[in-house]
């Protein structure tokens, strides 16, 4: 079908070629500056902890080591297994405390109660801790993201 | 209701609580005088442009900079090599800064060889020498930020400039310093001038300096024939509007790519207890007071070179400030200061140009922002591509609309008496 008339004046179209073009370019510049502001996230690729001040961990204890600017938490089971995790609570992030004589892990923030697997037992957390993988590479424990072990 | 009328129905919202309307009116009927002046009118807009440039740039690299001793000079190496286009951010940032004091000393000679700093227009010129000022103080507080070895030169030599002042002047440098010295307090309170104090100084002078400019309107050269320059006056809504926003957009365009190519490098953290570096020179725009600190002998008469030289100093900037209430129209000045402009032009640059025949040696292994690998380098030349593709377009589309709004001018269509 074809218009008798135009939708629009030269002028309007003009306006708005112009305005839609600034704002593209004003886009553009945002792309950068969005870049700058959100930086990737540095998770550590893995974390290595000598066996000679970790090795020597009793069943059933824990111990504190640095995931990049998380907590992690190391320990050794009863079988003598180790096993991590980020000790950050999964309902709001909050840093957990691991309690050795209940043997559960607490948040102090909500009321979140992880066992000594780090299943969310009871209050708001909706999932378990977040397990990191570990592995013994000659005088070192190696701590990685578990999908990359 | 299509998008036209929602547009329209926010617009009569706003415009019944704030008035907006009353201010666009004001605009469209703000003459902008036509001659061949015209040219340095659009140097005050551009100077605010930088700034806002600097604004945004500097919001972000506060995100990342950290102010302390032993902090200052390893965040500001990690913007340049571990933030994504940390480098690009901080390059922008300097020579925009490089940009907006060049624009700011323009549109000084221009106003001062034009006169425009005559009655009514005093206070407008005081306010612009505040601006001045601070301008000038950004870049003396921002330069020690880095804390290289050449930042913490160059503010040592600054900060003691004022103790050459008789009586007041030992308060003077320690009120900059915080303290006899330059310590972390010194990194602590240059920061907060420049993020903090300085903002807000130079938005004040920068506001009523605006409302001065609106309230007296543009002045006319010397002897003007004023009908006939209302005749040839152009709104400044839309159409000085349009031609200000071409030379903007080429600007931004040429600072960022000026920005990407050539990007400021950073020497290793200052060593409080290290001889100054060797050839050492401040930023271009101190260059001719830092060659003429220089020449003053060590002892004038009773007293010492340096008190003399900054007294002259001060002297000079009291005067430069009191220009309009010395260079009245009625008196026989005119001629005199109008060349004074211009050997003060050629004083600062030959002495500028006498200061960098000694070679400075940046010390070896700056840290030198570069694209950290292929791919971002490809990215930036896609992007400055991009920007200059879109920038011929939008050169191209605002000329239609300065053609368009000047014939509309010449049929009388923005003339007052039409609704």
């Amino acid at each position: 079908m074809k218009l008798k008339h135009s939708l629009f004046t030269r002028r309007q179209f003009l306006n708005g070629l112009l305005g839609g073009w600034l704002g593209g370019l004003a886009a553009l510049f945002l792309y950068p500056v969005l870049r700058f502001i959100f930086p990737p996230e540095r998770e550590p690729e893995q974390v290595l902890l000598p066996l000679a001040d970790f090795g020597g961990l009793e069943p059933g204890a824990m111990k504190n080591f640095a995931w990049g600017s998380k907590p992690g938490l190391l320990k050794r089971t009863a079988g003598g297994d180790f096993i991590a995790f980020v000790g950050v609570c999964t309902h709001l992030d909050c840093n957990v405390a691991y309690l050795p004589d209940q043997k559960k892990f607490y948040c102090a923030c909500h009321e979140g109660w992880y066992d000594e697997n780090g299943i969310n037992i009871a209050g708001p957390p909706p999932k378990p801790l977040r397990r990191l993988a570990v592995s013994t590479e000659g005088e070192n424990l190696v701590i990685k993201p578990e999908a990359a072990a | 209701m299509n998008i036209k009328g929602a547009g329209r129905g926010v617009w009569t919202w706003l415009d019944d609580r704030l008035g907006i309307q009353a201010v666009m009116d004001f605009l469209k009927h703000k003459p902008i005088p036509q001659n061949r002046h015209t040219p340095w009118m659009y140097t005050g807009s551009l100077a605010m442009m930088f700034f806002g440039l600097q604004v945004v740039t500097g919001i972000m690299l506060a995100f990342y900079y950290r102010p302390t001793l032993e902090e200052a000079n390893k965040s500001v190496g990690e913007i340049m090599t571990k933030v994504p286009l940390g480098w690009i951010i901080r390059s922008v940032h300097s020579w925009s800064a490089t940009f907006m004091i060049a624009v700011v000393f323009i549109h000084c000679l221009a106003i001062w060889i034009l006169k425009s700093y005559r009655k009514p227009r005093e206070m407008t010129w005081m306010t612009g020498v505040l601006l001045l000022v601070f301008t000038l103080a950004f870049g003396f507080t921002g330069y020690l930020l880095p804390w290289d070895s050449l930042s913490l030169a160059a503010t040592k030599v600054g900060t003691d400039i004022p103790r050459s002042i008789p009586v007041i002047g030992a308060w003077g440098t320690k009120f900059l310093r915080g303290g006899e010295d330059i310590t972390g307090d010194t990194l602590s309170r240059f920061f907060t001038f420049h993020v903090c104090v300085l903002p807000l100084c130079l938005l004040a002078a920068l506001a009523l300096h605006i409302y001065l400019i609106q309230k007296l309107g543009m002045s006319l050269p010397q002897g003007a024939d004023e009908e006939a320059e209302a005749r040839r006056s152009l709104p400044f809504w839309p159409n000085f509007v349009y031609r200000e926003a071409l030379l903007w957009l080429v600007l931004i365009g040429v600072v960022v790519t000026l920005a990407v190519f050539l990007p400021p490098t950073l020497g290793k953290a200052a060593d409080l207890m290290a001889p100054a570096p060797a050839g050492i020179k401040p930023e271009w725009y101190f260059l001719f007071l830092f060659q003429t600190l220089k020449l003053f002998p060590a002892h004038i008469l009773f007293v010492t070179g340096d008190t003399v030289a900054v007294l002259a100093i001060f002297l000079a900037v009291a005067l430069f400030f009191f220009l309009p209430l010395i260079d009245k129209p009625a008196g026989r000045k005119g001629k005199v200061i109008t060349v004074l402009a211009f050997l003060l032009v050629v004083y600062a640059v030959a002495m500028s140009v006498w200061s960098l025949q000694t070679p400075s040696k940046p010390e070896a292994d700056r840290i030198i922002g570069a694209p950290q690998n292929i791919r971002e380098t490809t990215g930036i030349f896609v992007f400055l591509g991009a920007i200059w593709l879109s920038m011929a377009v939008l050169i191209y589309l605002l000329s239609l609309k300065i053609r368009e709004t000047d014939r509309l001018l010449g049929t009388g269509y923005f003339s007052s008496d039409k609704k």
